[in-house]
């Protein structure tokens, strides 16, 4: 016959043939492979302190005949340590969600039972398709003062476990990040940055359930955020932005009056307008390059090099001033 | 059944909502502040649980989202009048027990209870919008509490203050709801129709 065996890693573990004799001439199996007589008690295999890797399908043959006597699944695991369990409201006043997980793996088959009293009223915990190690409640009541405790218990072969949570309605509030963050430059003003975004999908009633918003952003250059708490509205003009540089920018989400803030949504960047630099020649880099400050930012943006009015010759032989001068500087190089 | 708000009622009624949900929030963050004090100044534990005591309005609420207009205002009015006569009576008990010694609670007791009495004005002015009228308050609010002892005093009046934490975060979701235009009359939504 065939069944699974459970046991805990470090265990000693007996397996007799089935009915055979203790003194009756067997060979044992292991996937397949020929297991070696040093591991043979009589006909009992001995194993001793298991570990993960002896996890596998044992079988045990009948000497001279090779007839299947026994064979069994042995699995290698532990019992399972205290859950890790965590209850939040992302579609408040929907209702909420509970999410597990073990800190360590079994190795072996796991059941998990939730279970959600509200006072002394049972709850039901619908468990969800996709994740499986979580499930949702529908609130029945809204502004209740009264606890809810989730108590979830996990069992396998080797042992169980259990944690509980017990927490008001208004403590596990926390929507999802804002989604479609957007920041884009102002044009024709270097240190402005439109930033947009939108309530989280999954806020059911944002006009009765309104989220204000927390922004963050910074140079990529420096460590330091700057930070924005805004009551309403789903946009915000940074106006202090360096000019020319890149900047992360963040936002986050609370519900106006109950509950914590959203992890920081996904980071958008953006960069101040700059105006176009115009297109230079070599000898106009020069210019630039003698004549521009020291100052790290882009260059101010009313410089030019060559204006039509600044022309000097006629025809073929038409050249700006400017040009002119640095030309003459350049040959003064060459004398 | 009501006709269609005047421009004037729904300016007036946007007014007060506003106005209401400001003074919830108000409410609600010294009503916090209250309930660290009192638990401290009376020697109590703050995760204690405290049982549903009769004549203090539970703010739970099944089924909150179908609720008309009219039902959010008038159970919004019949708990704030009973706050009010118990926030009231918490004062006096405060009084007796500590005289002078703790003004400081008293101090903060009385600015909820008048916070609470404007919050109840903003409730009549919003019912008076409505054709139904203020249902009057003979017989209202909860019968005298039995002799309570000195601890059952302060679970009541933990729970009291509990119930109107609560009540604050219902109170602007419920004033939220009636500001919302109504699409079609343009009344806002549940105002017209009688539970």
């Amino acid at each position: 016959d065939s069944h699974t065996q459970y046991e805990r890693v470090g265990a000693d573990v007996t397996m007799k043939c089935g009915s055979m004799d203790w003194d009756a001439a067997v060979t044992w199996t292991v996937n397949g492979t020929d297991i070696d007589e040093s591991h043979l008690n009589g006909s009992y295999l001995i194993l001793k302190n298991v570990g993960l890797s002896q996890s596998g399908q044992y079988s045990c043959y009948e000497g001279s005949s090779w007839h299947l006597k026994y064979q069994t699944y042995l699995r290698v695991g532990t019992p399972p340590k205290e859950p890790v369990l965590m209850c939040r409201s992302n579609n408040y006043p929907k209702g909420f969600y509970c999410s597990w997980h073990l800190p360590t793996p079994t190795y072996i088959p796991n059941t998990f039972n939730i279970s959600v009293i509200h006072g002394t009223k049972d709850m039901v915990c619908e468990k969800d398709a996709v994740p499986k190690n979580r499930c949702h409640i529908r609130y029945l009541q809204l502004f209740s003062t009264v606890k809810y405790k989730v108590t979830l218990t996990v069992t396998n072969a080797l042992g169980k476990n259990y944690t509980a949570l017990t927490f008001d309605e208004f403590a596990i509030v926390k929507p999802d990040p804002p989604e479609s963050v957007v920041a884009k430059p102002v044009p024709n003003n270097p240190r402005r940055l439109e930033v947009s975004w939108q309530n989280p999908s999954s806020w059911p009633d944002p006009e009765s359930f309104p989220l204000k918003f927390f922004l963050r952003y910074r140079p990529l250059i420096l460590d330091q955020w700057q930070h924005v708490e805004l009551s309403d509205g789903t946009s915000h003009t940074i106006t202090d932005a360096y000019a020319g540089k890149e900047y992360i920018i963040q936002v986050a989400a609370k519900d106006n009056d109950i509950g914590t803030w959203s992890d920081w949504s996904v980071a958008v960047h953006a960069t101040p307008w700059t105006e176009e630099p115009k297109h230079l020649t070599t000898e106009a880099q020069i210019t630039e390059t003698t004549s521009a400050s020291t100052s790290s930012f882009m260059a101010p943006p009313t410089t030019k090099i060559c204006d039509k009015g600044a022309m000097v010759g006629s025809g073929a032989v038409a050249v700006c001033w400017t040009a002119g001068l640095v030309v003459a500087a350049y040959s003064v190089l060459f004398i | 059944m009501a006709a269609a708000d005047s421009p004037s009622t729904a300016l007036r009624r946007r007014d007060l909502c506003s106005r209401g949900i400001r003074l919830a929030g108000k409410m609600r963050a010294d009503v916090v502040d209250l309930l660290d004090t009192y638990v401290e100044q009376q020697g109590l534990d703050a995760s204690a649980t405290v049982a549903a005591m009769e004549g203090v309005p539970l703010a739970a609420v099944e089924r909150w989202d179908e609720q008309t207009g009219t039902q959010r205002l008038l159970e919004n009015l019949a708990a704030y009048r009973a706050f009010r006569t118990l926030l009231a009576q918490m004062l006096e008990e405060q009084r007796e027990q500590l005289g002078e010694a703790d003004a400081g609670l008293g101090r903060a007791l009385a600015a909820v209870l008048l916070q609470v009495s404007a919050f109840t004005y903003h409730l009549e002015e919003l019912l008076g919008l409505e054709s139904r009228g203020i249902p009057g308050e003979e017989g209202d609010g909860p019968p005298p509490p039995p002799r309570l002892s000195l601890f059952e005093q302060k679970l009541r009046g933990l729970g009291v203050l509990r119930e109107l934490a609560q009540w604050a975060v219902r109170s602007a979701r419920d004033l939220r709801q009636l500001a919302k235009p109504s699409p079609a009359t343009g009344t806002a939504p549940g105002l017209a129709e009688s539970p």
